[in-house]
């Protein structure tokens, strides 16, 4: 197996009396897609949050490229290699396709430029030829280059779902987290983004955890599966033996679940 | 001290009025009400004017002005204006309200007169009767508060608890969307709060009056009190409003009681009571939740799902700003040939109308503070108009009492301000928008009564001398050295803009999570363009000073920071030239409107202004801007035509953009 580029250990969180997440422990090795499912109010999203540093645990571990960062920041995460996509798009509607790659490159490989472009003036220049590079060529394998000068809040969902991964990946993310990516995508566009993510894993070599009601697509893409149920981690293993826990079906899958995972 | 303890218990009485009736808009229409103080001040005037100009019997005066103007108000309020707010952001909502706290009160001059009003009756008939009790003397003008906020909340708690239109008030409170689902009338619960808010502004207007006398920035600057409590209350708590009320109101009285009368202390210490408790109860909020945002409180989850943050409107708005559609030559060109004109200008006009235009390159320097906190930021500070004091203040302070060179102070003036800005922006990471506002807001006010007044400033209210730089001594040469600090401010703005800092801004303006987890530090961004746009307000407030040659702190007050707030929204908030055509327009049209009108009209530039801000809902990018656009678009058109290449040539017409679903920031 592949570094792990993410672990969270023994997580726990509390939301007042109720426990959200009971002793998680999941991995994503680098350059692989690890799948995490779950009915409704399992603890995916609060997981994700967790590991993202949006929420502090009450107890556990979470390793970024082999560190503790459970008490960084979610910038500081950011700036070591992690990036997500939400759920509810969190993006810059202002700013166009091209202008959100060319961000979050630059937080990530020229950060200091947040300042000094304010005194050198960069900004009426041309920008260095190994970011345009960079940009174009995440631009182009998300599919982006015809929507590329437009602003965000002009394009359809699906579009910009694609946006956040270019985004994420423009960070020069080691682990990228996705969040339910295929919300609210008509069936081509779910297929659409399956073959994407198969791309990038091949291509960028970055590990992906990928929360995702649409088991099937779990099923079909990840190596791996963690399944939480009561924010309770039931089952891990791979697609085959998920599908046959009998635990998992009994929680989530059920017995006439379309899982076949089918992704062209 | 029981006679103290009465009065505070008066004024808190007031307070809890006010501090009502903001909270139950806010919780049942979202809207945070900062016109509350000019609704009070107009039914006020309209109640001395029928009582007094025109001899109207008491209890018709009373009854007509409390029952029908306040009510009535709010009903027109509602239906020209706050039910197409449902979907707008809380940042336009806000500036709404303050467009209308700008505009009511010159309709309410030109209808009833200008008149300096220092003593104004009561609703008690007059002579005033005195009672005792215990010792203490209470008027009738007092007891009548005490009976009518008795009556008022009695009769408001008996509604809410126990009927079937309280139901409704409460079921929209927490959700709207679920209300009309359940068959319930959003609508018509609306139409009701807000007039039962207009009601209550009313009555604390008619009872203010007698103890602040007439004056529409005096009422905003008391009202401006209430929102202390409603900050206690987390904008939605009317039991912990109303009891902070009474709070302040008793605090502020009995200090008075212990403080030494006649002392500029006590003149300094007594106003600023309401602001020591926001800072107490947002310090306590802030340490038990970590943060104070105003969306978390408002409605249900399927409330807030489906506020809109895309979709085609939201496009439309964009395009609209960016000038799509409009050939980038005449983008480019438009404005420069606009700057080249307003530079001839001072060549053609009379010195007169040269010195009019020295304070429209000060003004518009000021504004550019707006262009780049509100326009670039996303923030509404209500605090620019102080920084600017300062810069006059701290200018006239080095260059006229320690002999510096002008130009040195004020570039040290206008740093001090940049550091004052950036330490407000700390104190308000934590806090959402609507905070935001009413912690600047308290901030000016505070700066306002507690340091401007101070006689060091003051100078017996005439003001510390501030010389213009020798070289610029000519109204000419002022105006040709305002123009060249507006070229360097421009090129900051628009260098900020098209650099990776602008594109962070505008990332942590969008979605401060998504600006987070991609690296960004929303904390840098924030303190950053807190400090550079109070520095600009800095250098405008020190060349307002040097225009007028005086650095007075009455000068900056507010009231009048909301005025210009609503010029630069009604012209354009993101573009440096609007701003300039915000500062002439400003300064340029009420003289024309009293050259050819007559000098009563010239109350007409604050209500086309407060009008204009209005309309921000409407126009987010400004009314100009996007009628420049919009011509620029036909121009355009033309050109090409002309040029035989039609609409559809060269590049393809882009469809129309598909609507996003909504979704929701988290």
């Amino acid at each position: 197996m592949s570094d792990v580029v993410l672990a969270a250990r023994n997580i726990g969180v509390r939301f007042g009396g109720l426990v959200a997440l009971d002793e998680v422990d999941i991995e994503v090795p680098s350059g692989a897609l690890v799948g995490l499912v779950g009915p409704n109010g399992a603890g995916k999203t609060t997981l994700f949050a967790v590991l993202s540093g949006l929420l502090r645990p009450v107890k556990g571990t979470v390793e970024l490229l082999g560190r503790d960062v459970t008490k960084m920041s979610p910038q500081a995460r950011a700036r070591m290699g992690m990036a997500r996509t939400f759920q509810h798009l969190e993006l810059f509607h202002d700013l166009t396709v091209r202008q959100h790659v060319v961000l979050a490159y630059r937080v990530r490989h020229s950060y200091s430029r947040l300042w000094r472009d304010l005194i050198d003036l960069r900004g009426f220049r041309r920008p260095p030829r190994e970011e345009d590079r960079r940009v174009d060529s995440l631009v182009s394998l998300l599919g982006l280059e015809s929507v590329a000068e437009v602003p965000v809040a002009a394009l359809p969902l699906g579009t910009t779902r694609r946006v956040e991964v270019a985004r994420a990946l423009a960070a020069g993310s080691a682990v990228l987290l996705l969040d339910e990516p295929s919300s609210g995508l008509d069936p081509r566009e779910t297929q659409q983004l399956s073959q994407v993510l198969r791309t990038i894993v091949d291509a960028e070599g970055v590990g992906i955890l990928l929360v995702e009601h649409d088991v099937g697509m779990v099923l079909g893409l990840s190596s791996m599966v963690t399944v939480l149920d009561f924010g309770r981690r039931i089952a891990v293993g791979t697609p085959d033996e998920i599908r046959q826990n009998e635990q998992v079906k009994a929680a989530y899958l059920g017995d006439s679940a379309d899982t076949d995972g089918s992704v062209a | 001290m029981l006679q103290f303890v009465i009065a505070g218990l008066v004024v808190g009485g007031i307070y809890a009025l006010a501090s009502a009736g903001l909270v139950i808009t806010f919780v049942s229409a979202g809207v945070l009400n900062f016109a509350f103080g000019s609704i009070a001040y107009s039914v006020a005037r309209t109640y001395y004017y029928l009582h007094v100009q025109h001899h109207w019997a008491l209890l018709p005066s009373v009854v007509f002005c409390m029952f029908v103007i306040g009510p009535a108000l709010g009903a027109f309020l509602f239906f020209v204006l706050f039910r197409h707010l449902a979907l707008a952001s809380t940042l336009v909502k806000v500036v709404i309200t303050i467009g209308l706290s700008v505009a009511l009160p010159p309709i309410v001059v030109l209808l009833f007169g200008d008149m300096q009003i220092a003593l104004a009756p009561g609703i008690a008939p007059q002579p005033v009767h005195i009672f005792h009790v215990l010792g203490a003397a209470i008027s009738m003008d007092q007891l009548l508060v005490y009976i009518f906020v008795a009556a008022i909340l009695g009769i408001g708690f008996a509604v809410l608890r126990f009927t079937d239109a309280g139901l409704g008030v409460r079921a929209m409170v927490d959700s709207p969307a679920m209300t009309s689902l359940s068959g319930g009338n959003p609508s018509r619960i609306s139409l009701a709060v807000w007039m039962v808010s207009t009601f209550l502004a009313g009555v604390c207007g008619m009872l203010l009056a007698p103890i602040i006398g007439l004056s529409a920035s005096a009422f905003t600057q008391l009202i401006a009190a209430a929102f202390a409590a409603v900050v206690a209350a987390r904008l939605r708590n009317l039991g912990v409003a109303i009891a902070v009320s009474f709070a302040i109101g008793v605090a502020g009285s009995v200090l008075q009681y212990w403080l030494p009368p006649a002392s500029t202390l006590t003149t300094a210490v007594l106003p600023s009571v309401p602001f020591a408790f926001i800072v107490v109860f947002l310090v306590y909020h802030i340490v038990r939740a970590g943060r104070v945002a105003e969306g978390e409180g408002v409605g249900g989850a399927l409330d807030r799902a489906i506020v809109p943050h895309g979709g085609a409107r939201l496009a439309a708005s964009l395009e609209k700003a960016s000038g799509g559609g409009v050939d980038p030559r005449i983008s480019t060109w438009a404005p420069i040939v606009g700057f080249a004109f307003v530079l001839v200008l001072p060549n053609l006009l009379h010195p007169f109308w040269v010195g009019l235009m020295a304070q429209a390159v000060a003004t518009t320097l000021f504004m550019l503070s707006y262009t780049l906190v509100t326009g670039e930021g996303g923030m509404l500070w209500l605090s620019q108009i102080t920084f600017a004091g300062v810069g006059a203040l701290v200018s006239a302070q080095l260059a006229t009492r320690h002999g510096w060179p002008v130009l040195l102070a004020v570039l040290v003036s206008a740093l001090i301000a940049a550091a004052m800005g950036t330490f407000l922006g700390l104190v308000t990471l934590r806090l959402g928008d609507v905070y935001v506002a009413l912690v600047t807001l308290t901030a000016g006010l505070l700066m306002e009564g507690l340091v401007f007044t101070r006689p060091v400033f003051l100078q017996n209210g005439v003001g510390v001398v501030l010389n213009r730089p020798h070289f610029a001594n000519s109204d000419k040469a002022f105006v040709y050295l305002g123009l060249a600090a507006i070229v360097l401010v421009s090129f900051l703005i628009i260098n900020v803009r098209r650099s990776t800092t602008g594109l962070a801004l505008n990332a942590v303006r969008w979605s401060e999570t998504g600006a987070r987890t991609l690296g960004i530090s929303v904390v840098q961004m924030k303190l950053l363009v807190a400090g550079l746009s109070a520095f600009v307000a800095g250098i405008g407030g020190a060349f307002l000073g040097m225009q007028g040659r005086v650095a007075l702190g009455d000068n900056f007050s507010v009231y009048f920071g909301f005025v210009l707030l609503t010029v630069v929204v009604t012209i354009g908030i993101r573009s440096n030239f609007a701003a300039i055509v915000a500062g002439l327009s400003f300064v340029m049209f009420p003289q024309l409107l009293e050259e050819w009108l007559s000098p009563k009209w010239i109350q007409l530039t604050p209500i086309l202004f407060g009008i204009g801000a209005i309309q921000l809902a409407k126009h987010p990018n400004g009314v100009m801007v996007e009628q420049m656009h919009e011509n620029g678009r036909k121009v355009t058109a033309l050109l090409r035509r002309l040029s035989g290449r039609g609409p559809s040539e060269g590049q393809p017409q882009p469809a129309d953009p598909p609507e996003q679903p909504a979704t929701v920031v988290s």
